[in-house]
């Protein structure tokens, strides 16, 4: 007597359970990672209050182009490990490790551009303890680096892994697991490169 | 699986203009700061959603945590916009 | 009355000891949990004015008056707190036995959670007495001694860090290797443990900043990593409790008396 069998079979077929990827214990701290880091962005723009000459004069040193980059080359990370679920969901198996090699080997790319940036900006006599502005800076950019390297060790990981074969659509959990992080780690990016790089002063 | 059919294509390529609409465009100074900054973060908050929505997968998530999810964009922009708005003008 | 697992059950099951078990005093010991977090937030936080801490940007002259100014209530706050910090040690040993019952008797991990949680009472009860010395003897330093006692407090209680870390990790890891249906602690604590765990590490920033979101009293090293414990504490403590009265309940079902 249930309503899925009354209803005409196509529909039936799209009338899914509503689930989250992975296991629900990790949206757990991807939610709760998403308030810190909002919390600090709540911090960031209290502190920039406090001097916002300074910082506009502080932002003006920082390359938007490399931010920019930044910003595509997450995004094309994240576009790789997704194109990687959406082909283990229908157990293309074969073709998961290149997406989940392409999301590392971006997140390599990034963690590259950011060195550079950095080294960059040493080289310019910028850092932490420079003003309150180069503390944010380096502070957001550094946390969301830590992040990213250790998302790009657990999409080599699960590349290593998916070249084995360890993976299916009936088994994908820790996959799944390891790119809702690593979407969350480019999420944050995208906040956080506007925040930093492209918001001018009034 | 064509990968050019696929939905998460569509989105990034989305995604990509966006970026460089907002990088490259709205931030030159052919627009005052207000639009400039307010356009960035619209389009950053539409940006946050469209990957949680679709690269998250969280258009089929259980509806309380896809709410409490896509309030996160809403809720950071408006903050970030309050207080830009309420630190005003540098000399 | 069986004295003995019967052969078959899992070793979580086996008996551990040769005498009943005490479901009592082990509730009492994760009752401790809380009660260290009501005592250390009440005295160390608001008696003391840790919440949030004087900066660590104060000058010598700064740091003297504030002690100076706050003495009395620092030295009661400092005194009881160091006294009271001792529940953290009987409220991890409490978790460990917990945890021994997923693990199996004389796990590693148990032990590991209940060094750690053991250990982290000492850099608690060193500061607290580092930062009563220097009320206690305000009117005999001079401000540059304020100021050392100040920071030598801080230093300790903050990058002594990673004892916790490695508790709250051997608590996720055990909890989470629970087969039961409906685990005793669930995963939303677990993984809370974790946000825990890692929001711990940048805190080693702090002598190097003395303002900032990383400095001891900033949003990042005092608040964020400040109250996820705070946090993990009580919550892992409820399920605890409820365990104790689960295992309790498991126990005489099985027949088992000296689980």
């Amino acid at each position: 007597m249930s309503t899925l069998s009354r209803m005409p079979v196509a529909t039936a077929d799209r009338v899914k359970p509503r689930r989250l990827p992975g296991v629900d214990g990790v949206w757990v701290a991807i939610g709760a990672d998403s308030v810190i880091f909002a919390i600090l962005f709540l911090t960031f723009m209290q502190d920039r209050l406090k001097d916002p000459a300074l910082f506009e004069m502080s932002r003006h040193a920082l390359n938007m182009n490399f931010g920019g980059i930044d910003t595509l080359i997450l995004l094309t990370s994240s576009w790789s490990v997704a194109l990687a679920i959406q082909a283990l969901k229908r157990d293309l198996v074969d073709r998961v490790p290149r997406f989940l090699l392409g999301g590392a080997l971006t997140g390599l790319l990034f963690m590259m551009s950011k060195s550079i940036e950095y080294f960059q900006k040493f080289a310019e006599g910028l850092t932490p303890a420079t003003n309150p502005f180069y503390m944010w800076y380096f502070t957001l950019t550094g946390i969301h680096l830590l992040h990213v390297v250790f998302g790009t060790s657990l999409l080599t990981y699960v590349w290593i892994k998916s070249r084995r074969g360890a993976y299916s659509s009936l088994n994908r959990v820790v996959p799944e697991c390891v790119a809702s992080y690593w979407h969350l780690v480019d999420l944050l990016w995208i906040v956080i490169f506007p925040l930093l790089y492209l918001m001018k002063a009034a | 699986m064509s990968v050019l059919r696929e939905r998460v294509t569509w989105v990034w390529l989305g995604l990509v203009v966006l970026t460089c609409v907002t990088t490259w465009g709205l931030s030159k100074d052919l627009f005052s700061p207000a639009v400039a900054v307010v356009g960035i973060f619209l389009i950053a908050a539409m940006k946050v959603r469209y990957v949680m929505l679709d690269f998250m997968e969280l258009r089929q998530a259980p509806i309380p945590v896809r709410v409490a999810f896509e309030a996160w964009p809403v809720v950071v922009a408006a903050m970030i916009l309050s207080f830009w708005f309420a630190t005003g003008t540098i000399a | 009355m069986a004295t003995h697992a019967p052969p078959g059950t899992s070793a979580a099951a086996r008996d551990l000891s040769p005498y009943p078990t005490d479901y009592r005093t082990w509730k009492i010991l994760a009752w401790t949990g809380p009660v260290f977090l009501a005592a250390f937030f009440c005295l160390w936080g608001l008696l003391a004015d840790n919440i949030p801490p004087f900066p660590p940007s104060a000058t010598p002259d700064e740091v003297w008056q504030h002690y100076a100014d706050l003495r009395l209530p620092i030295m009661i706050g400092m005194s009881v707190c160091l006294t009271m910090a001792a529940f953290y040690m009987s409220w991890s040993v409490a978790i460990a036995r917990v945890m021994e019952r997923i693990e199996g008797p004389g796990g590693v991990l148990s032990k590991l959670e209940m060094m750690g949680g053991t250990i982290t009472c000492a850099p608690l009860m060193v500061a607290c007495a580092i930062w009563l010395t220097a009320a206690h003897e305000i009117h005999n330093i001079n401000p540059g001694i304020a100021h050392m006692l100040y920071w030598m407090g801080w230093l300790l209680i903050d990058l002594a860090y990673f004892v916790t870390s490695l508790q709250i990790a051997a608590v996720s890891i055990v909890f989470m290797r629970d087969k039961r249906e409906k685990k005793l602690v669930p995963d939303a604590v677990i993984w809370w443990g974790w946000v825990t765990f890692a929001s711990f590490f940048v805190v080693s920033a702090i002598p190097f900043v003395t303002t900032g979101p990383l400095a001891f009293n900033g949003v990042i090293s005092f608040w964020i990593a400040f109250f996820t414990w705070f946090f993990w504490i009580p919550s892992l403590s409820y399920f605890i409790i409820k365990a104790i009265g689960r295992l309790k309940a498991e126990d005489e079902a099985a027949g088992r008396v000296n689980a």
